[in-house]
């Protein structure tokens, strides 16, 4: 048994000792923080045997699971599923610690469901088997629909529902793909799937299906509505781990799957992805700009943000895929920290509408500090870590469409207001109500929850370097997968044109 | 002296039974039908059970002497053992008739499971390669992967219902002397169902399994819903078979062959009068399609599913439809794929119909037994998605989809009945308000066998629709599967919705707690630990399925 399963692994069980004691609380507490902990160390482990230079899918690891149909429980990481695996491991725990007191309802239960969660995300990034792929992805579903549905707010069944039928639609839609592809291979194995020749109209209807399953899931304007429901309704550390790690199962898909599977059809269809992702970009800057209720107002601009990510993965260019896998790590960083500080602030004064604040800087001058601190970084000040993201992602997408990269900029700009407005309205300002002058600093337990989510944001945004080594030859691989395959459509195409004549 | 005595009776009964009687392709049958009528006559003999008793174990001495002696060792001790221990027992507990009747039935039904396997392992598969197939009795059984997997679907649907009904029908004081026997006839006719080869046998199969089904259903005397059950489906279940038999002479017409290979051999032939054997096979298709309630042949099922008494009605929309498709299988696989131009667009439109309807009708249903009769539609229509892919992997999908489907069926249902017990009535939506929080495990069975029937992965229903759209895609049928996965979805909202009331609501105190009953607990629990035993790791099934598509054709 590898590093990766051994990864995959340590949460299952540790949901499964979670259902199987009957003990207190603080014991599931410990119980799950601890399996949380094991499972980050066995991904620095990974991260350790990973080879920076190898581009190629590494560390892979083959069991039988299902013969029968040619199923294989294989795993592998390449640079960027490395990256959101530790990315998922380093918020998992965090997360747990942030609603140590504020659930109490179900304890077990949703402990278990954020354990069970983190493996089927981990699954989703290490699989190298289409059906192994598919399980994860939509086994993913269920924990976080008991999240939003349990332990959500008033409107959580609504929210949770749709978030459910909006994801199962897309994800149904990709199962008919897969199994097209599996009907020409016989197996499910990604590198059989990717030596594939397709048709040009055949790559057209199974890169849709694919792309409809990930857009859903990033989420693309317009297939967004579920987002803004379910963020606003989960419970923080629902939100927390939605926004920082389930909403980059769409983006890496894409770039895993739909675009070196489907060369000529990603090619044929990247004007207009870019097209759709400024629309995006400024729909989604432009609503957060009219939200009322904060943590809305933040998940509005996660669509932003993300149509930054789905921007740069269709530039297809080195430097902004590149930066669009960084821009992931960065989004469920900031995001996340930003969710974590309004779960925190929700959890003393019990409403998020921003007019309810006022002048609180005065009186929370920590939690003042580090929400300005997260939302520079999450509208990309230089020397934060948004910056060395959201940069090359505009600059690639100038270099290749000048409309694109000039429309997603107003994005940046407008990103700027939609973050720092609210910061004003809210920490800014006269001190003027009982209720704000009554408002408590955060504990040292949130501050320590906090401060390796800044750490990092720093870190990144003064050195990216490392993270980009390990990200940008897997990328180029993908890259070079997609001109080869158009390359070789065009010489099959060529032939045949002669073989006409 | 005991030698003397066999060598004068062996040649009695091979003068008896004709000498071309593959025993082996019929055993798993024997037992369940052997134990109804031992129970049937200890019913009617009242509290002289010794009359009967006595008989009984000395037919079943005899019967277990000859086996030996026919070098069948341990099937003819265990005949021996059994055929005294129900005797013995019938007399030394006279109060506890209604236990040893399940007891009995279950013990009928676990020894035709170990015979389906003892079978699969001597006759079906003798070599690891995979399967074969057997004829038997002249060709009016077919003993291959059909006949398997319906076997075990239908065997096993039967022995979880046992003890999940028990307290169920004790509590109502329906636990009638009949309902064991009654319920392994049915289970016997369904086998048989699965074997049939040629039209009469399978026209019989049929009405064996229907008529006592229509009496189980009638279960609850006192239970008006439970009469008008039993009558509709008498009704209508009688109309649906004069048309099926109707569809059946026309085929003899045009071909002048009863047995299955014989018309697909003919059908396709010049001389074969096309229109009648069209007609034939249009009526056939509405018989059957009463039977397996495909829309718009459904109206029946959401009716008689309320009514009868909930066991019955799990057992019914389990293995009723297992059985049901077998027929459908080998009617349009073996017997009319010269027709397929004609019969696989009607199938796909039927399977569209059904899929969407059972899944749009279901969202509007308050009561929790008609939500799973409109599921139990909508499932159907899956299941013949396999059906018209009129291949390898149609076939074998679709008997892995039946036996998915009917393990989550008996889990959500055996469910209901824990519910319907707190209440004695029947069980709206309403009625699970809470019941995660009252009772958990019970609310985690229920959505688990949800999840299943919605097609989530990490269930056993996720893999059966997998091969099922697999197989759908194969045959060109890609516009069927993405209807499918439009009313999967749908379907999925109301799995939801149900799931959403026991976990996301609060209890309304007033309600009390579920009854649940160790043998329901056994139940429901086997049933959740194949379900997520077969959605994680079905290899060691799969590898069975994958073979099954060895016919007799």
């Amino acid at each position: 048994m590898g590093i990766i399963t051994i990864t995959l692994a340590i949460p299952v069980l540790g949901a499964l000792l979670l259902g199987l004691h009957d003990g207190d609380d603080r014991t599931s507490k410990i119980i799950a923080l601890v399996a949380s902990l094991a499972t980050f160390v066995a991904s620095i482990v990974l991260l350790v045997q990973f080879q920076v230079s190898d581009a190629n899918l590494q560390l892979a690891e083959r069991l039988t699971w299902i013969p029968a149909i040619g199923a294989e429980f294989s795993l592998a990481v390449d640079g960027v599923s490395l990256v959101l695996i530790l990315l998922t491991t380093f918020l998992t725990p965090l997360i747990l610690v942030a609603s140590w007191h504020s659930i109490t309802d179900r304890l077990r239960g949703y402990l278990a469901a954020f354990l069970l969660l983190e493996t089927a995300v981990i699954g989703v990034f290490a699989a190298t088997d289409l059906l192994l792929f598919y399980f994860f992805f939509e086994f993913s579903l269920v924990p976080m629909y008991l999240i939003i549905g349990i332990w959500g707010g008033a409107g959580r069944k609504y929210a949770a529902v749709k978030f459910f039928l909006y994801t199962l639609l897309g994800g149904l839609l990709m199962l008919i793909a897969i199994l097209y592809l599996y009907g020409q291979t016989g197996t499910f194995a990604y590198s059989d799937v990717l030596a594939l020749s397709l048709s040009a109209t055949e790559q057209r209807w199974l890169f849709l299906a694919f792309l409809v399953a990930f857009a859903v899931k990033v989420p693309v304007f317009p297939l967004h509505t579920w987002l803004p429901d379910a963020h606003t309704e989960a419970p923080t550390g629902g939100s927390v781990f939605l926004a920082g790690v389930l909403l980059k199962m769409g983006t890496f898909g894409l770039l895993r799957y739909a675009l070196p599977f489907f060369p000529d059809a990603t090619t044929e269809f990247a004007p207009w992805l870019l097209g759709i992702s400024v629309v995006g970009i400024l729909y989604g800057a432009i609503v957060a700009l009219m939200q009322g209720d904060i943590k809305r107002l933040i998940a509005y601009s996660s669509v932003s943000h993300m149509g930054f990510v789905v921007l740069g993965t269709f530039a297809l260019t080195t430097t902004a895929t590149s930066a669009s896998v960084v821009q992931m790590v960065n989004h469920g960083l900031s995001t996340g920290a930003l969710f974590l500080l309004i779960g925190f602030l929700y959890e003393r004064r019990h409403t998020r509408q921003i007019a309810a604040f006022g002048g609180l800087a005065k009186q929370v001058p920590v939690m003042a500090g580090l929400w300005l601190t997260v939302s520079l970084s999450s509208l990309a000040l230089p020397g934060l870590n948004g910056f060395v993201g959201e940069f090359p992602i505009l600059l690639g997408t100038f270099q290749i469409n000048r409309t694109a990269g000039v429309l997603a900029t107003f994005g940046a700009v407008l990103a700027a207001l939609y973050l720092l407005w609210p910061y004003q309205r809210m920490f800014h300002g006269p001190l003027d109500t009982a209720d704000n002058a009554n408002t408590s600093d955060l504990k040292p337990r949130e501050i320590g929850v906090l401060v390796p989510l800044v750490v990092l944001i720093v870190a990144i945004g003064l050195y990216p370097k490392p993270l980009y080594d390990i990200v940008e030859p897997s990328v180029d691989r993908v890259l070079t997968e997609v001109a080869e395959g158009v390359d070789a459509a065009g010489d099959v195409l060529g032939t045949a044109e002669e073989d006409g004549s | 002296m005991s030698t003397s005595l066999l060598s004068a009776v062996t040649p009695l009964l091979a003068q008896i039974a004709p000498v071309s009687v593959e025993w082996s392709a019929v055993a798993p049958e024997l037992l369940p039908t052997a134990m109804a009528l031992v129970l049937l006559l200890v019913a009617i003999a009242r509290g002289r059970e010794l009359i009967v008793a006595v008989p009984a174990a000395l037919i079943a001495a005899a019967v277990g002497i000859w086996l030996i002696s026919m070098a069948v060792v341990v099937p003819g001790a265990v005949v021996i053992a059994v055929g005294f221990a129900l005797p013995a027992s019938a007399v030394a507990f006279p109060r506890r008739q209604s236990l040893i009747r399940a007891f009995s039935a279950a013990a009928a039904l676990v020894g035709a499971l170990v015979l389906t396997g003892w079978q699969y392992a001597t006759v079906l598969a003798p070599t690891a390669g995979g399967m074969t197939s057997q004829e038997a009795l002249q060709g009016a059984l077919a003993n291959d992967g059909i006949a398997f997997f319906t076997r075990v679907t239908v065997y096993l649907s039967a022995l979880l219902i046992l003890p999940i009904g028990y307290g169920y029908l004790q509590e109502r004081r329906i636990n009638r002397a009949e309902v064991e026997p009654l319920l392994l006839l049915t289970v016997v006719g369904m086998a048989a169902l699965g074997t049939a080869n040629d039209l009469i046998t399978m026209f019989v199969a049929l009405e064996v399994l229907s008529i006592a089904l229509y009496v189980l259903s009638g279960l609850a005397r006192r239970d008006r819903r439970s009469q008008e059950a039993s009558l509709k489906y008498f009704v209508l279940g009688a109309v649906s078979s004069a048309i099926l038999l109707y569809g059946m002479a026309l085929v003899y017409v045009a071909t002048g062959s009863l047995d299955l290979a014989g018309i697909g051999s003919s059908i396709g032939l010049v001389t074969t009068p096309r229109v009648v054997a069209a007609l034939g096979l249009a009526l056939v298709t509405v018989g059957i399609g009463f039977k397996i309630s495909l829309a718009p042949f459904h109206f029946w099922t959401p009716d008689v599913y309320q009514g009868a008494p909930t066991n019955i009605t799990a057992f019914m929309a389990a293995a009723t439809k297992a059985a049901g498709f077998a027929a459908v299988l080998r009617l349009y696989m073996v017997a009319f794929p010269a027709l397929e131009s004609l019969w696989v667009p009607i199938l796909a439109g039927l399977a569209a119909i059904t899929m969407l309807y059972g899944a749009i009708v279901a969202l509007v249903q308050g009561d929790l037994k008609r939500i799973l009769a409109y599921s139990a539609i909508t499932h159907a229509g899956y299941a013949i998605i396999g059906v018209t892919a009129n291949s390898d992997a149609g076939l074998t999908s679709t008997l892995w989809y039946l036996l998915t489907y009917a393990i989550g069926t008996i889990g959500a249902f055996g469910c209901v009945i824990a519910l319907e017990r707190r209440r004695r009535g029947e069980v709206t939506l309403k009625e699970l308000r809470g019941l995660g929080r009252t009772s958990p495990l019970l609310a985690g069975i229920l959505a688990l066998s949800l999840l299943s029937l919605a097609g989530i992965p990490a269930t056993a229903g996720f893999i059966g629709k997998l091969l099922v759209f697999q197989a759908g895609i194969a045959a060109g049928l890609t516009w069927l599967v993405i209807i499918g996965v439009l009313s999967s979805v749908i379907a999925a909202f109301f799995y939801l919705r149900i799931a959403a009331t026991m976990f996301l609501e609060e209890p309304d105190p007033e309600r009390g707690l579920p009854v649940v009953s160790t043998g329901l607990s056994l139940g429901v629990s086997v049933a959740a630990t194949l379900i997520i035993y077969l959605g994680v790791y079905p290899q060691p099934f799969l590898q069975i399925v994958e073979t099954a598509a060895a016919l007799v054709r």
